[in-house]
């Protein structure tokens, strides 16, 4: 597998040698793969863009280095880099029309006129927008701009796209539909895109492989059941997904699980993940839809725990639960509506509240 | 309620804006029209106008009677008129090559610092200019602030003449309007969205095609309007003309000072008056229809 980005050790600090220098990224250090669907995800501020600012060549790194195709970039300008960005809010040239728009990268690297002409069509029906072509981006609605966007930077068939956080203003219909499309657009093109984000949902139904990022620093790098099932830490796992964490202290371990201690006495089985010793203080974490819940008389084979419900809030297609297991702890759950509507249970009913200890996992610390 | 106020919502509207009627009437409109009647009247030999009509001010801006009363062309007025257009034009050209990198590095500025920028492009409108363009002389002068380093230097042996010249008009003229250069084009580039720069050169343009081919058309309105403000004085200025170019060579301003000081033809000055103002109109139309038609455009 070819690198497209080689990212080692970089650090950028803004205004450096002032009285308040700002440390965007600490030595960072990742590699992105030719041709991979690449997400940077994390809340903002958490050095995402600037690390994209970066490739795109906006910024200037304050250490480290990064290669494209195993060559250092550092010193060229964002006009000589082989990369193309679709920007926040697009940034189209107002005062051109889509199909000048589009064609402004390929003027510049001065390609023949029937060849630009040709590109500009092909790339204006790969995303739909063809029969818009002479209407200046003023006149279309935001996800058309955001398409111009897109075409305008595939145009030059760039090595590597950069895309920041380029679906944040489209409502969600049009958001989860143009998830689709971009995934199926970086597949035909075999384009290597690098996308910014701060939309976990967004990073795990698209992405090859995610980092998830946080205060200027990678937390974990991985493909997206990695991230959401096996979070290397406390923030990855509360950033990714809902999630339930127990705090207590390992009583008692064997090669498959440990059990631990929260609250005063309950006791939970987790999986061993290996190097944990009696007295541990861990954190465990269980994903709600893990959880099963049942009405206590109807509670089947499996060992199920006493709880009842503290709190609900309806979604639609599920409730969320908050579910009472007494001595202090509170987990959240979800139920889907029964086929009447209804749902199956409100606040204060008793509940079964069932897991497989599989799914109770231990943080490393 | 009073029942002499106008009840209704047109009437309401009328009375709201019977100020600005009122002002532009006494103080735009009166006037000009003053200003038409009088180049159709003949002049009075010590002041002011007989009222009698006269095409005689049109006539005189083309034609000239020779000693046995024939009218024959003369050109002279037709050249400075022309004369004044070319010093304008370049004036403004020299406005905008030395106004818009200051606009731009402006805009560059944090926020705070910007309007203490502008305020310093306006301090010079606060000393009467008739006081500035009189520092010109001093500066481009015979024994100048120019002229004696280089002479003491050996650089040059005899005065650079720089005076009286055309030149030292135009350097007067792009003293005198530089800051309304500066200040339309800084309030487009201000508005300006900086990511557009950043796109442009992500798609690969270098430093002068991202100016060509995005700042630049992107704030022609702001340069347009900038020529407009810096054009229209410059034809009607006799400071500098007078000053620096030594009245020996006029321009359409102090041709009209002229009329109506000295040589005491207030139709011939007044009619000078109407070529300036539709010349004038003739550019704000084409300005008005180059920002409707960008207004379509961009949609906004």
């Amino acid at each position: 597998m070819t690198t497209a980005i080689d990212i080692r050790g970089v650090t950028k600090i803004y205004n450096p040698g002032s009285n308040q220098p700002v440390k965007a990224l600490d030595n960072v250090s990742l590699t992105i793969n030719d041709n991979e669907f690449f997400t940077l995800l994390g809340p903002s501020g958490c050095g995402k863009t600037t690390l994209l600012r970066l490739i795109a060549g906006f910024e200037q790194v304050s250490g480290g280095e990064i290669m494209l195709f195993g060559e250092e970039i550092e010193n060229l300008e964002p006009s000589q880099r082989p990369v193309n960005t679709v920007f926040q809010h697009y940034a189209l040239f107002p005062h051109m029309t889509v199909a000048a728009n589009v064609a402004f990268g390929l003027e510049r690297l001065r390609q023949p006129k029937t060849e630009i002409e040709a590109t500009v069509e092909r790339v204006l029906t790969l995303v739909k927008m063809k029969h818009l072509g002479d209407r200046p981006p003023s006149q279309l609605s935001g996800g058309q701009q955001q398409r111009v966007a897109l075409a305008r930077a595939l145009a030059p068939s760039p090595k590597v796209l950069l895309l920041d956080e380029p679906l944040s203003a489209l409502d969600l219909k049009l958001r989860q539909a143009m998830r689709e499309e971009l995934k199926q657009l970086q597949k035909e093109t075999g384009i290597t895109f690098v996308f910014v984000t701060h939309d976990q949902e967004e990073a795990l139904a698209m992405s090859d492989r995610i980092a998830v990022m946080s205060d200027g620093e990678v937390q974990q790098i991985g493909g997206p059941t990695d991230i959401y099932e096996h979070p290397v830490n406390r923030f990855v796992a509360d950033f990714i997904g809902d999630t339930n964490f127990l705090d207590g202290e390992i009583v008692d371990f064997n090669d498959d699980l440990v059990t631990c201690r929260i609250g005063s006495s309950s006791m939970f089985e987790a999986e061993n993940s290996g190097g944990h010793k009696v007295g541990d203080q861990v954190t465990l974490f269980l994903r709600p839809e893990k959880i099963s819940l049942s009405a206590p008389d109807a509670a089947s084979g499996s060992a199920t725990r006493p709880g009842k419900v503290a709190n609900l809030v309806y979604l639609g297609n599920q409730a969320a639960y908050t579910v009472d297991m007494g001595d202090g702890v509170t987990l959240t759950a979800q139920a889907r509506p029964r086929e009447d509507g209804n749902l199956p249970f409100a606040i204060g009913d008793p509940l079964a509240v069932g897991f497989s200890s599989r799914a109770l996992r231990v943080l490393p610390q | 309620m009073s029942n002499w106020l106008p009840q209704s919502a047109a009437g309401k509207r009328w009375l709201g804006l019977a100020p600005s009627y009122f002002v532009i009437g006494i103080f735009m409109l009166v006037p000009m029209i003053i200003m038409a009647v009088f180049s159709f009247l003949e002049p009075n030999p010590y002041g002011g106008v007989k009222p009698v009509g006269s095409l005689a001010a049109y006539v005189k801006l083309f034609f000239e009677y020779d000693l046995e009363d024939n009218l024959v062309f003369n050109p002279g007025y037709i050249n400075i008129i022309f004369r004044s257009f070319q010093l304008s034009f370049g004036a403004t050209l020299l406005c905008l090559v030395f106004g818009f990198p200051v606009a731009y590095y402006i805009t560059l500025q944090p926020e705070n610092r910007r309007n203490f920028y502008i305020y310093l492009v306006t301090i010079p409108f606060w000393t009467n200019l008739l006081i500035r363009t009189f520092a010109w002389i001093i500066i481009l002068g015979r024994g100048g602030v120019i002229e004696t380093p280089l002479l003491a230097a050996g650089i040059i042996d005899d005065s650079l003449r720089m005076m009286y010249t055309d030149g030292a008009i135009a350097i007067g003229l792009t003293y005198s309007y530089l800051p309304l250069m500066v200040l339309p084009i800084y309030a487009s580039l201000e508005k300006l969205d900086f990511r557009l720069l950043e796109a442009a050169s992500d798609l690969y343009a270098n430093r002068l095609e991202v100016m060509t081919k995005v700042v630049i058309p992107l704030c022609k309105p702001g340069i347009i309007a900038g020529c407009i403000l810096v054009f229209i004085p410059c034809l009607g200025a006799f400071i500098a003309p007078n000053l620096l170019g030594g009245g020996k060579k006029l321009m359409l301003g102090s041709l009209v000072q002229f009329q109506f000081a000295s040589a005491r033809n207030w139709p011939f000055g007044a009619a000078l008056s109407m070529l300036l103002l539709s010349a004038v109109v003739i550019m704000l139309i084409f300005y008005a229809r180059a920002a409707k038609k960008r207004a379509a455009m961009e949609g906004d």
